[in-house]
């Protein structure tokens, strides 16, 4: 990392730790704390679909896993008693664990055919929350709580949500946390050993292989962490709209996190933070246009592919044109 | 047992013609159309103002539909998919721009025709009833039969007409057709309008059955999806077969499967998913990467 | 000397322009609605807004609405919430946001169910247009369902035909999500209390299947004297009917939501005739000339009427009518709850001297139901008649 990298990303992080809530206490515009967790939460499950394009497949999938790490958590916390701070990260685990059993023989799939299996994959996970017994079929799982406090050794380190004054805040600092973690992540994964071999696995798996990777095994790896930050993203959803139904999340959903990554950009790590924040304010800011709203939207999506084919991210200030 | 065959039939026929749009355009410039079924729908509306709202002849709506909706698949490809995929460094990224296209039909159709469910008078009346063995409507028997003749024509075409060879070796290999002087441009965007042709046609013989609305656009797409990885991406018979065979699946697991109710489709979804693990390219796919 | 004049005279200008305003536009009360209005369920909540649009329109262009000592232009503020539970609740915080405390919507099962802790911490009281028993009793206490219910209708249906048409056999068929399923559950609960024998229930479609026939068949086999389709969208009713008459079926089909004429009419033509479905309050019978009015501004500012309107005409008139009997309840929806209670004035749409007024006691022992007259249609050539009138309390 070089200095510029570092406070750049000082600079983000003060804004979105510091400014944000600043403003919102000054403008009083309460509501942005759901719209910004949300944001925050599409763009970590967003950030495990980029990292499964970074190795060469069009994921659809992700909704599929959102929506098993939201009843993992709904379940363990409603039927089981657990405790939220445990549920989270087994909801990632179990989803993790799960995408590497479903991975292990579509991950040899490519192109449109992983893309349309991924889709499948969503709507086979919609259809058996209606059908199995323990996801409470179509009525879903409502009345979840509210994370606990959780201390160590008797120093609170995190409150009852339950008795914060505005438990929105809560969920904010804690989506955006974890998102900062998970780009943080992504950010260090490309640029490993692991992340040179993931783009030669991008441009072409069979030189890769030929020059002894273990392709398969990275691939996995790859699909699991997708999976896991899909699982972490819907588990936190789940608790934060304390319901989690069948369809929380849907076809529409992991299209839109694959959406979420081409609109910032395939080839920049923060492209899915971008891509999630400008598709979910676009829609929310067209509001005012009624019934055009939708027309609005897709014209300026369609917009943004003519112009910026790369992303929004592959637009660069005339300035910076070295950099 | 007669009827779920002649359930299946009928299904496949419809299905297959939905397939045969989309595949020929994933053929020929590796463009996953996600809007395939939004134009199958605006096909259904074209038809349904002409011949239901105008009262037209159903021949003349028909071809209208044609007409009109092979110009949105050449002005789309000409005016959004040519220059994104020059200037795109990822094939995917049309991905995107199909997606957005879907939204902006979608709100195009809910302005123009409204969100309610619509349909038209029945082209004949009268039901064929082999002893309550096969029951089918005549209706549905010329609009099956019809659907058999398109996918007749189209493969006659694609094999006979010059237009037709040239679209094949697109799909074949972009490159070598370039060198061996086919106009790349120019049947990128016949094979383009061609394929949204096929949706629209569709969409025009089916809103005699089962009618049209906005909701149709997404799902149909899906299911579109399902049978050209049945048969095989970017091939035109895995289109056909792909078709098909789901048709017949949905028809023979529904009546099996009744009494199970909510787990049809689920089981239809698992099986393709174990199936295209055993076998990644579908049944006659080129592989793709 | 001059610039004084100007500006003076700016002032008045201003000024005047400011009186006039006061003079000719009231203060503005908004109402809120979160629900589905793009994408494959556009139509549930477009009629939905539309209603309120056409309503609040006329409302305003006879000078407002008089609520305790100010008089109010009705404003209502939308947001698509695209059938997804997760922006629908954040179109309630948006709600609260600003300053909302009466929204109508959402449309479906699980995004009304997820809007309840966000309505309960913001005093936002909600008109949702779905079912679960569990949003309206207690400790509930925020919802106030918008429509009859299929709990409700159902039951009165099948008395109705066990009675008079001599129905001894039930087959259910439901798409296959949350909403129908729910229905379908509770119909047939409410056909197996009632003493009717329920030969097929398990038989389910997916949303965007093309041909009903292979669907529908085994239903058809088992020869049952009433067919109910649960909680069918207008979109599939038509092909339904029609696959089902084709293969044959002789026998009654009925479902427990408000359909639209015309679709039936392009979709199935005269297949369609003797299908029961639950309608509002605009069969020529019952509707009343403000009914009609509100069709005809319905129609002139969209070009064509929903009859599913018929049953969201009434969630504004009772947020306005309450409003009204309880100012004080424009801010504070404790107020509201308590006017419930024994709120009862005419309902302008119907004739007769039938009113407005909370019922929904026996199903979740507490007021939140609007009191919907229970008007069961059966379609006949082109339009719906009216089969039969009744009440939910």
């Amino acid at each position: 990392m070089n200095t510029k990298q570092i406070f750049s990303s000082l600079l983000f992080l003060l804004s979105i730790l510091v400014l944000i809530p600043w403003f919102i206490a000054t403008s009083g515009r309460w509501d942005l704390y759901y719209t910004l967790t949300s944001v925050a939460l599409l763009a970590i499950a967003s950030a495990g679909v980029w990292l499964t394009f970074y190795i060469g497949r069009i994921n659809i999938g992700q909704g599929a896993f959102a929506l098993l790490g939201g009843y993992i958590t709904a379940i363990l916390i409603t039927k089981a008693h657990f405790s939220f701070w445990i549920a989270l990260p087994l909801s990632g685990i179990g989803a993790a664990l799960i995408s590497v059993l479903i991975g292990l023989p579509i991950l040899r799939l490519r192109g449109v055919y992983f893309a349309m299996i991924t889709l499948v994959l969503t709507e086979v996970g919609r259809l058996s929350a209606l059908a199995l017994p323990i996801t409470n079929g179509a009525k879903g799982i409502s009345n979840i709580p509210l994370p606990g406090k959780v201390s160590l050794f008797g120093i609170p380190i995190i409150p009852d949500f339950a008795t914060l004054e505005n438990p929105r805040i809560g969920f904010y600092f804690l989506a955006v946390c974890l998102m900062i973690l998970c780009f943080a992540v992504v950010f260090r994964l490309v640029h490993s050993r692991l992340g040179h071999l993931c783009r030669s696995m991008q441009q072409n798996e069979e030189l890769t292989a030929s020059i002894g990777v273990n392709i398969a095994y990275i691939r996995i790896i790859i699909y699991a962490l997708c999976s896991f930050m899909g699982g972490i993203g819907g588990s936190i959803f789940a608790v934060m709209s304390q319901s989690i139904y069948p369809s929380s999340f849907q076809v529409a959903d992991s299209i839109n996190f694959m959406l979420n990554c081409f609109l910032g950009g395939l080839g920049y790590v923060f492209g899915p933070m971008l891509g999630t924040v400008v598709l979910y304010f676009g829609w929310d800011l067209l509001f005012q246009t009624g019934k055009y709203q939708m027309l609005i939207y897709s014209s300026l999506l369609i917009l943004c592919m003519l112009i910026l084919p790369n992303g929004l991210l592959s637009l660069r200030l005339p300035g910076r044109k070295n950099s | 047992m007669e009827q779920i065959l002649v359930n299946g039939a009928y299904l496949g026929a419809q299905y297959a013609l939905i397939a045969l749009g989309l595949t020929l355009i994933f053929a020929l410039m590796n463009v996953l159309n996600f809007a395939h079924g939004q134009m199958y729908v605006l096909g259904g509306f074209v038809t349904y103002t002409i011949y239901g709202q105008l009262g037209m002849p159903y021949a003349l709506a028909l071809l209208v539909t044609a007409v009109s909706l092979a110009v949105v698949g050449a002005v789309v490809e000409r005016f959004l998919f040519r220059p994104v995929i020059r200037r795109s460094q990822r094939d995917e990224s049309t991905m995107l721009l199909a997606a957005g296209l879907g939204f902006f039909l979608d709100a195009v159709i809910l302005l123009l025709f409204g969100e309610k469910q619509r349909g038209v008078p029945k082209l004949i009346d009268g039901v064929f009833n082999w002893d309550f063995r096969v029951i089918m409507p005549h209706d549905r028997i010329l609009i099956g039969c019809l659907a058999v003749g398109c996918i007749v024509l189209f493969i006659l075409f694609m094999h006979f007409s010059k237009t037709g060879r040239a679209l094949r070796a697109l799909a074949q290999d972009r490159d070598a057709a370039q060198l061996m002087g086919v106009d790349v441009d120019r049947y990128s965007m016949t094979g383009f309008a061609l394929g949204a042709m096929l949706a629209g046609i569709v969409g025009g013989l089916l809103v005699t059955i089962t009618g049209v609305n906005l909701g149709m656009g997404g799902p149909t797409s899906t299911k579109a999806f399902m049978m050209v990885m049945i048969g095989g991406a970017g091939v035109i018979p895995g289109a056909i077969v792909g078709g098909v065979i789901l048709g017949f699946m949905e028809s023979i697991l529904l009546s099996a499967l009744a009494s199970y109710g909510d787990v049809t489709y689920l089981l239809i979804f698992v099986s393709l998913m174990i199936f295209l693990a055993i076998r990644p390219n579908g049944l006659m796919g080129k592989p793709w990467g | 000397m001059r610039k004084l004049l100007v500006k003076t005279a700016g002032i008045a200008a201003i000024s005047m322009a400011m009186a006039c305003q006061t003079a000719t536009a009231n203060e503005a009360l908004k109402i809120g609605f979160v629900g589905v209005t793009s994408g494959p369920a556009a139509a549930w909540g477009t009629s939905n807004v539309r209603s309120m649009q056409t309503r609040a329109d006329w409302l305003n262009e006879q000078g407002g609405v008089t609520i305790g000592d100010t008089t109010y232009d009705i404003e209502i503020i939308t947001f698509d919430d695209q059938k997804d539970p997760k922006r629908a609740i954040a179109g309630m915080e948006k709600m609260a946001q600003e300053g909302i405390h009466y929204v109508v919507g959402p449309n479906v099962d699980d995004g009304a169910a997820a809007v309840r802790p966000v309505a309960e911490k913001n005093d936002i009281i909600y008109f949702p247009y779905a079912f679960p028993k569990s949003l309206y009793t207690p400790p509930a206490s925020n919802a106030v369902l918008g429509m009859i219910a299929n709990y409700q209708s159902g039951p009165a249906i099948y008395t109705y035909l066990k009675e008079n048409k001599g129905v001894k056999t039930v087959a259910f068929v439901a798409a296959n999500e949350s909403d129908p399923l729910s229905q379908r559950d509770g119909g047939v609960a409410a056909a197996e209390a009632l003493g009717l024998k329920v030969v097929s229930s398990n038989i389910t479609y997916q949303v965007d299947t093309t041909d009903f026939t292979p669907v529908i068949t085994p239903a058809i086999k088992k020869r049952p004297d009433l067919l109910v389709l649960s909680g069918v969208a207008p979109a599939n009713a038509p092909q339904l009917i029609r696959s089902a008459r084709e293969l044959g079926y002789q026998g009654i089909i009925s479902t427990e939501t408000a359909q639209d004429a015309q679709v039936l009419q392009e979709g199935a033509g005269n297949l369609a005739n003797g299908f029961i479905s639950v309608g509002g309050a605009s069969t020529p019978e019952i509707a009343s000339d403000t009914m009609r009015e509100f069709v005809k501004r319905y129609t002139e500012k969209f070009g064509e009427y929903n009859d599913e309107s018929n049953t969201k005409v009434y969630a504004l008139e009772y947020i306005i009518e309450t409003l009204k009997a309880n100012p004080n309840a424009l801010t504070n929806v404790e107020e509201f709850k308590k006017t419930i209670e024994t709120f009862e004035v005419p309902n302008p749409y119907m004739k007769g001297d039938a009113s407005l007024k909370y019922v929904g006691t026996t199903s979740f022992t507490q007021k939140r139901q609007l009191m919907v007259p229970l008007v069961v249609n059966v379609y006949q050539d082109g339009k719906f008649e009216t089969l039969f009138i009744a009440e939910v309390d």
